[in-house]
């Protein structure tokens, strides 16, 4: 009997995948054995990142982890990918709204409308700006060129950055040659474990998300071809990866916060930032607006988020 | 025979040296570009567009320049053995890796094809099919690719500029396999350019 | 089909192809495409278009065309003749003074252009043909030309650092100041070189007599025309080690400046502006179509788990240290040189060896100048090599080809010599850009 061989590219590169990936596909070949490999490609490796959805569609790449935003996923689920703004505060409210909330079904059925299948969900770091020089009011947000997601640099033109969208691989660089004054990625911990903390100095402690929301996804022929207990186990690794990231980045920014010594830690007051998440209930509607499913997904983030704050602590303070 | 590959050769290769001509240009677009994206963060806010409207530039001008850059002889060939070979001799080596790269340019193409179509909301298997569906009626333009980027420029005019390059380079390589062939016959067709 | 075998048969065919005379980008992409349709699977055809999207996001790629007219515009111009005539005056009277005056022509020339190409060009229609006037040994003579513009490509700017820079995802600014002290350092040792030989051979480079005639005054002004390249270096490189402006903005700045420069002293016409023009077209096309091949032949040589085996050859089955693999892969360099085109040697080998380099503990920084040197050993090294080459194109009927591989073994040791020292001591390359970003 043949090996299966499956080529899966991730939109991380080589120095955060070793923790959000690596472990996860080593241990499905090592259980898949004989039966089935995955050979693991990073960032851009094979094919671009913004390619990336066309080669999966094709059969070029087996199978992907992305976020529907970076991997310019042609659904309308894409402007709900990496970091929606302030969607979720806590890491635990993406797999609480995929799994309990609908999400899932939803993802499942749009993309299978494109031929890929939608694997899983999970949850990464909150999102933040990492800057050369110190944010301390939403004045000195006008001018500052970064490296964001193209949803949430939309969101953030309006307050005058000038979002910028390069090869993942190549931020670090960009940063040093000019091309870029900051970024607004990621939380602390991938900042200083890709090495952005290397070239950035401050780290502004208001996010504009609670946690990036990115998946796992597959060819749909070549899932219908895996035998059902190879699905099973692919998704049990998947849950792996996301488990890993769970407690890697809550603990990791907490830590980095009080311990790291690379970066400086500045704040925007509350009342000033507020700003910021009144714009973003506007853009929430602008958002809606655009078509009946993206109103139906809004609309669930609504009733999630109005849930949780009549829960109450520890869900909501305030 | 001949005859028919010389008119070919004449055709194409006028064709291309125009458009090679015009291309050169190009050099100033990317240039002015790169001098404006300066300027416009020195004095006032920097601009969105600069940096990617720089890359189509310079995707235009390497894959649309290239057919004249061919004509010209400046792509390097690795000339140890083949520097000393007779005319004729040559012809005869070019006439068949030339057919490899005719290959090669032809797969370009066709990914760039596929790419396009899918740009304009196609996501089958045919591109061919799909664009000859386009001029009949029968298949429509769908959701367009934007890039994602805060600019967030639609896609399609930049593929279908590599492909319009793409084609424009597969037809001066064949105009060079018939260049090769005139030559093992005892005949030059075409003016040399370089 | 085994990945080793996978590895050696697209080398085999690609090198088969290239020895036949196919142009390099078709020989890489064919190879490339061949090996997708046939090993690849389902959607392996679209693996070279994707390496163009590839290419097109490579931003650094668009300094390439505005070095690459800057290096134009200096030779077509003729920019540099005032440069050369004031060290022809200021170096004449000493013993190979002449050639000495001619390594610092080409220091000078480096600081203006990203290629040696412009170098060579420089020194074989400027200097050369002054320099067997004056009665100069011939290998001698064209040694110190074609050793003289591999500088181009270690003093800033630098096109082979620019594209080194995006394989190893390095910052572009360190690496250029990572390479001015090894150039200065190689260039000492040229001209140290040059001294002793005479010493020891008056007649290969004999002094200038006539250049004691200069008036005080004139050799003065000679010296003014030494800030031509300072201005042209002080545009493009000033604002962009200040962050002011960004990489791709700072070689369109430089490339203006060049020009501007040549409006200023009167040396541009339509002519020779249509020709650089066109020259930048030809060239970029080239070097474009195969980074674009190239591309696409790493994607498929990745995907195929090709990079894998030649990793694991290394690291495991040799079972060699550190030190020994870095060795190994700077003489394989070499050893490629001689038979594939260096452009494709640095996007095909270098995404090889880069990450395996950085994951043995080495500086890529560090490493980014060895092996810009060690290209440049291959630049030179016979039979295959672009200085040779040029060298061959450009010298007069006297020199033949014989004179011209010889003529590079002393340069070549003393290049050696450099990379050691470079080895031994990595603050040579590290200390200028620590200092000057602060880390
Ligand atoms: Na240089
Ligand atoms: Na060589």
């Amino acid at each position: 009997q043949n090996t299966i061989t499956w080529r899966l590219q991730t939109y991380a590169g080589p120095s955060l995948a070793a923790h959000v990936i690596d472990p996860a596909i080593a241990m499905f070949n090592q259980i898949a054995g004989d039966r089935m490999q995955i050979e693991l490609f990073y960032s851009d490796q094979i094919v671009p990142t913004g390619e990336l959805f066309r080669a999966m569609q094709k059969g070029t790449i087996d199978a992907v982890q992305s976020d529907d935003d970076s991997m310019a996923s042609p659904t309308e689920l894409t402007v709900f990918g990496g970091y929606f703004p302030f969607a979720s505060r806590y890491s635990l409210d993406v797999p609480v709204l995929f799994n309990q909330w609908g999400l899932n079904e939803i993802w499942d059925e749009e993309y299978a409308k494109v031929g890929v299948k939608h694997i899983s969900a999970g949850a990464w770091d909150p999102c933040h700006f990492a800057t050369k020089d110190p944010i301390n009011s939403l004045e000195d947000l006008k001018g500052k060129r970064v490296f964001t997601f193209p949803t949430a640099g939309r969101f953030l033109s309006q307050f005058g950055v000038v979002p910028v969208s390069l090869p993942w691989e190549d931020i670090e660089v960009a940063v040093q040659t000019g091309e870029l004054d900051g970024v607004a990625w990621s939380g602390i911990t991938e900042d200083y474990t890709v090495g952005w903390a290397d070239v950035t100095n401050y780290f502004l402690t208001n996010n504009i998300s609670g946690a990036w929301a990115g998946h796992f996804f597959a060819n749909m022929d070549r899932w219908n071809e895996l035998p059902e207990d190879l699905q099973t186990l692919f998704r049990a690794c998947c849950d792996q990866s996301h488990y890993y990231r769970q407690w890697w980045y809550w603990g990791g920014e907490a830590n980095l916060r009080v311990n790291g010594t690379k970066m400086q830690l500045t704040t925007i007051p509350d009342e000033e930032w507020a700003t910021v998440e009144q714009a973003a209930v506007k853009f929430w509607d602008e958002i809606a607006a655009e078509s009946e499913l993206k109103a139906k997904v809004v609309d669930i983030f609504k009733r999630y988020n109005a849930e949780m704050q009549k829960a109450g602590r520890p869900y909501r303070y305030g | 025979m001949i005859r028919a590959m010389a008119a070919y050769v004449h055709v194409v290769d006028a064709v291309n040296y125009r458009i090679g001509r015009v291309m050169m240009w190009g050099l100033f677009v990317m240039m002015g570009i790169l001098l404006w994206s300066s300027i416009s963060k020195t004095f006032f806010l920097p601009s969105l567009w600069t940096l990617e409207m720089a890359q189509f530039a310079m995707v235009t001008y390497y894959i649309v320049g290239g057919p004249y850059s061919i004509q010209m002889g400046s792509n390097v060939r690795m000339d140890l053995f083949y520097h000393n070979w007779s005319p004729h001799k040559k012809a005869w080596f070019d006439a068949f890796t030339v057919i490899l790269l005719i290959l090669y340019l032809g797969v370009l193409l066709y990914g760039g094809l596929g790419s396009t179509a899918y740009s304009l909301g196609y996501w089958g298997d045919e591109p061919v099919s799909y664009f000859t569906g386009l001029l009949t009626g029968s298949e429509e333009i769908g959701r367009l690719e934007r890039s994602s980027t805060a600019w967030r420029p639609y896609i399609w005019p930049i593929k279908a500029i590599m492909v319009f390059g793409f084609f424009l380079m597969l037809l001066q390589a064949i105009s060079e396999f018939f260049k090769d062939i005139a030559r093992i016959n005892g005949q030059e067709i075409g003016v040399s350019r370089a | 089909m085994s990945q080793e075998f996978i590895a050696i048969f697209m080398f085999a065919s690609m090198m088969l192809m290239l020895f036949t005379g196919q142009r390099v980008f078709g020989a890489i992409g064919a190879v490339a495409t061949i090996a997708a349709l046939a090993l690849w699977g389902t959607g392996g055809q679209d693996i070279p278009f994707s390496a163009a999207m590839k290419l097109m996001k490579w931003y650094p790629l668009l300094t390439l065309p505005m070095f690459i007219f800057m290096g134009y515009v200096l030779s077509e111009s003729r920019l540099a003749d005032d440069l050369y005539r004031m060290f022809h005056v200021w170096m004449g009277p000493v013993n190979g003074g002449l050639a000495i005056g001619t390594i610092g022509l080409m220091v000078l020339v480096s600081a203006m252009n990203g290629l040696s190409v412009a170098g060579m060009a420089i020194g074989a229609t400027i200097a050369l043909p002054e320099l067997l006037r004056r009665g100069y040994d011939k290998t001698m003579v064209t040694g110190v030309i074609q050793a003289g513009s591999s500088l181009g490509i270690l003093v800033p700017p630098s096109v082979v650092l620019v594209l080194y820079a995006m394989i190893a995802r390095q910052p572009v600014g360190q690496l250029w100041l990572a390479g001015i002290l090894p150039g200065l350092l190689m260039a000492g040792l040229f001209i140290l070189y040059i001294w002793i030989r005479c010493r020891i051979q008056p007649e290969l480079g004999p002094t200038m007599e006539d250049a004691h005639k200069v008036p005080r005054a004139e050799k003065i002004r000679l010296l003014g025309a030494g800030a031509l390249p300072l201005i042209i270096f002080a545009a493009m490189m000033v604002p962009f080690v200040n962050g002011w402006t960004s990489l791709v903005e700072s070689s369109a700045i430089g490339a203006l400046a060049a020009l501007v420069v040549s409006l200023v002293k009167r040396r541009m016409t339509w002519k020779i502006f249509e020709d650089c023009t066109k020259q930048t077209l030809a060239i970029s096309c080239m070097f474009m179509w195969i980074i674009l091949a190239a591309l696409g032949f790493g994607a498929v040589f990745d995907g195929l788990g090709a990079v894998k085996a030649i990793d694991n050859l290394f690291t495991e089955q040799l079972g060699l240290s550190p030190w020994l693999i870095l060795i190994l892969m700077q003489l394989s360099f070499i050893v490629m040189g001689t038979f594939l085109d260096d452009t494709a040697m640095l996007v095909i080998v270098a995404p090889l060896y880069v990450p395996l380099v950085g994951a043995l503990g080495f500086d890529l920084i560090w490493y980014g100048v060895l092996y810009t040197i060690t290209t440049q050993i291959a630049y030179m090294t016979p039979p295959f090599g672009y200085n040779l080459f040029l060298m061959r194109a450009m010298a007069p009927p006297e020199i033949s080809l014989k004179d011209i591989y010889r003529s590079i073994i002393p340069f070549v040791g003393v290049m050696v010599l450099a990379l050691t020292i470079i080895m031994i001591f990595p603050e040579i390359a590290l200390w200028l850009p620590g200092y000057v970003y602060g880390n």
